[in-house]
C-alpha cells in the first residue's frame, strides 16, 4: 500500500488548523502569539532540512556520514539537556555526552544487530531514526535526572552536609537525591509503556501503519522501541549523574556554587 | 602524619585543632582574618563575639566546609586537605542550633550513621541507645517519635546522643544550649565535664562560658584575644 501524499493545499489547510487554537489562547487572554509562530515556523524548517539531510544520507549510506551524523545529534543533544537543567555545559558537557552516547549507541546497536539485523548494521534507513527517536527520549529524562538531582541537592544541603558529618562518604551522601532523580526521570517512560496502545497509539506505529506497514510488524517495532528507549534512558541517567559528581563537588565534597546556571 | 616545624613543640604535642594563620574569604569578602590558636585533648573552648563576627565559620572551616583562602589548620597535626577530611569528619561531631535529623523517627535518626560504610560495624544496642537518651534528659519513649515533631532543644540533644553513641571525642557546638531548659542544661554540662570530650563552641550564654577553659574573642574575622575564662 502506498501512503497518500498531502499536497501543497492540504498542507496549507493544516497550517490553518492552528488558527484554532491561537484563536482560544486569544480569548482566554494569554498573549501567545509571537512564541507560537516562532515554534511552527522553526518546526517546519527544521523538518524540511531533516528531510533534505536524509534523503541525501539514505541515498549515499556511507558508514562515516551516518556516524557524523549521529554526532551531530548527541552534541545537539548534549547542550540542550545542559541548558534545560540549568547546569553550566563546561562542567558537565563531556559527562553527559559519554551518558547519553553510550545509553543510545548500546540500545540503537542492540536493536540493530541483535534484532533487526539488516544486510548493512549501519544502514542509514535504521540506525539514524532509530538512534534519533532513542535519543530524543534520552534528552528528556536526562534534563529530569539532573535537574531533579542538583536542585534536590541545593535545596537539601544542610541534610546532605548532616550525612557527611556523620561519616557518609560523598557517594553515600547524594544516594537520597539520586535516587529521587532516578525514579523522576524514568516515570513518564515507564508511564508510557503502561498506557500505551490503551490512551493513545504510539508516533512511531501510527508512522508505519500510514506508511502502509502491516499492524503486527509496526506494533512490533513498537514494542522494539519502547524497550530501547527504556534501556537507554536507565542506563544513560544513571552513568551521567554518576560522573557528573565529579565535578560538580570541591576536595572536600561540598557542591561548587558556580556548576549551577543562574541565568 | 605532616607536621609544621614552625609550631611551637610544647602546642604540638596536645593539639587537636590547630589554627595556623587561616585566613577565609568569600567573594572577595573576608570572613577570618589570619587568625591562629590551639586547642589540646580535652580542653574547652568558645568563640564569643558580634554576630558576623565569623564564630560559626571557624566551625565550618574544621569541617571542611568553608575552604581556606590563606593558611593552614591542623587536625592531631595533620593538615586538613582532601585526604584528612574523611578521618576529621570520622572523630568530630558537630551540632548546630536547628540539628537536621535526617530520619522519619527519632530511632531512625539515631542509628543513621551506622548504615553508612565507617560506622557499619559499631552499631549501637537498645540498651545503650536508651542509657544516653537517659544522660541527655530524653525518654526512651521519643524513640519511636516522628523527627519532624521533637522540638528544638530535643534535637539538639538527640543530635549530641548520636554523637555519643559513635565514640566522638571532639566537639563542635553552636549555640548548644540556646534551646535548653536548667535540667537539660545541666545534663549537657555533665557530659562535657568529661575530661575527655574536647569542645570547640559558639555561645552567648555565660553559664557555659564560665565552664570552658578558653574564651576566644572574635571581632570581624580577627582574634581579639585568647584566655583563660577566669580573666575572661
Amino acid at each position: 500500500m502506498t501512503p497518500l501524499d498531502i499536497a501543497p493545499p492540504q498542507l496549507a489547510v493544516l497550517y490553518g488548523l492552528c488558527l484554532l487554537p491561537w484563536l482560544l489562547l486569544h480569548l482566554i487572554g494569554l498573549r501567545l502569539s509571537r512564541d507560537i509562530v516562532v515554534s511552527i515556523l522553526r518546526m517546519s524548517v527544521q523538518l524540511a532540512l531533516v528531510g533534505f539531510y536524509l534523503k541525501a544520507l539514505f541515498g549515499l549510506n556511507e558508514p562515516w556520514l551516518n556516524g557524523l551524523w549521529i554526532g551531530v545529534m548527541l552534541v545537539v543533544a548534549d547542550l540542550s539537556i545542559l541548558q534545560r537543567a540549568g547546569l553550566k555545559i563546561r562542567y558537565f558537557m563531556l559527562s553527559t555526552f559519554a551518558a547519553i552516547a553510550l545509553g543510545t549507541l548500546f540500545s540503537t546497536f542492540y536493536l540493530v544487530i541483535l534484532v533487526i539485523q539488516p544486510t548493512h548494521y549501519y544502514d542509514a534507513r535504521y540506525i539514524v531514526p532509530l538512534a534519533g527517536m532513542i535519543l530524543g527520549n534520552c534528552l528528556q529524562s536526562n534534563v529530569i535526572a539532573l535537574e531533579r538531582f542538583y536542585s534536590g541537592l541545593r535545596k537539601n544541603e544542610q541534610e546532605y552536609t548532616t550525612f557527611l558529618l556523620l561519616g557518609a562518604t560523598r557517594w553515600e551522601a547524594v544516594q537520597p537525591y539520586y535516587r529521587a532523580a532516578i525514579k523522576a526521570a524514568l516515570g513518564p517512560t515507564i508511564a508510557g509503556m503502561s498506557t500505551m496502545g490503551l490512551v493513545s497509539l504510539p508516533g512511531m506505529m501510527t508512522g508505519q501503519i500510514l506508511g502502509g506497514s502491516e499492524p503486527w510488524l509496526a506494533v512490533k517495532y513498537q514494542i522494539a522501541i519502547m524497550i530501547c528507549i527504556f534501556a537507554s534512558t536507565t542506563l544513560a541517567c544513571i552513568v551521567n549523574l554518576k560522573l557528573s559528581l565529579r565535578h560538580a563537588f570541591n576536595a572536600f565534597d561540598v557542591l561548587k556554587d558556580e556548576v549551577m546556571d543562574t541565568r | 602524619m605532616m607536621v609544621n616545624p614552625n609550631a611551637p613543640m610544647t602546642q604540638i604535642i596536645n593539639a587537636i585543632i590547630r589554627f595556623d594563620q587561616a585566613t577565609v574569604t568569600v567573594y572577595g569578602k573576608t570572613i577570618l582574618s589570619g587568625i591562629s590558636f590551639t586547642l589540646g585533648k580535652g580542653e574547652k573552648a568558645v568563640l564569643c563575639g558580634k554576630s558576623g563576627s565569623g564564630k560559626s565559620t571557624v566551625l565550618k572551616t574544621v569541617l571542611g566546609l568553608q575552604s581556606l583562602s590563606a593558611g593552614a589548620v591542623y587536625f592531631h597535626e595533620q593538615r586538613l586537605d582532601a585526604a584528612t577530611i574523611q578521618t576529621i569528619r570520622n572523630h568530630t561531631a558537630y551540632i548546630g542550633q536547628e540539628p537536621v535529623l535526617g530520619a522519619d523517627t527519632v530511632r531512625e535518626a539515631l542509628l543513621l550513621p551506622f548504615r553508612f560504610k565507617a560506622h557499619r560495624d559499631a552499631k549501637p544496642t537498645d540498651a545503650q541507645i536508651k542509657a544516653v537518651l537517659a544522660q541527655l534528659c530524653l525518654s526512651a519513649d521519643l524513640l519511636s517519635q516522628e523527627s519532624s515533631r521533637v522540638s528544638g532543644g530535643e534535637k539538639q540533644r538527640i543530635a549530641l546522643a548520636r554523637g555519643l553513641l559513635l565514640g566522638k571525642n571532639l566537639y563542635l557546638l553552636d549555640e548548644i544550649t540556646s534551646a535548653l531548659d536548667a535540667e537539660s542544661k545541666q545534663a549537657v554540662f555533665d557530659v562535657f565535664a568529661n575530661p575527655g570530650l574536647t569542645v570547640l563552641s559558639v555561645s552567648h550564654d555565660p553559664e557555659w562560658i564560665a565552664r570552658c577553659d578558653k574564651v576566644l574573642e572574635l571581632d570581624e574575622g580577627c582574634l581579639l584575644q585568647e584566655m583563660p575564662h577566669d580573666s575572661a
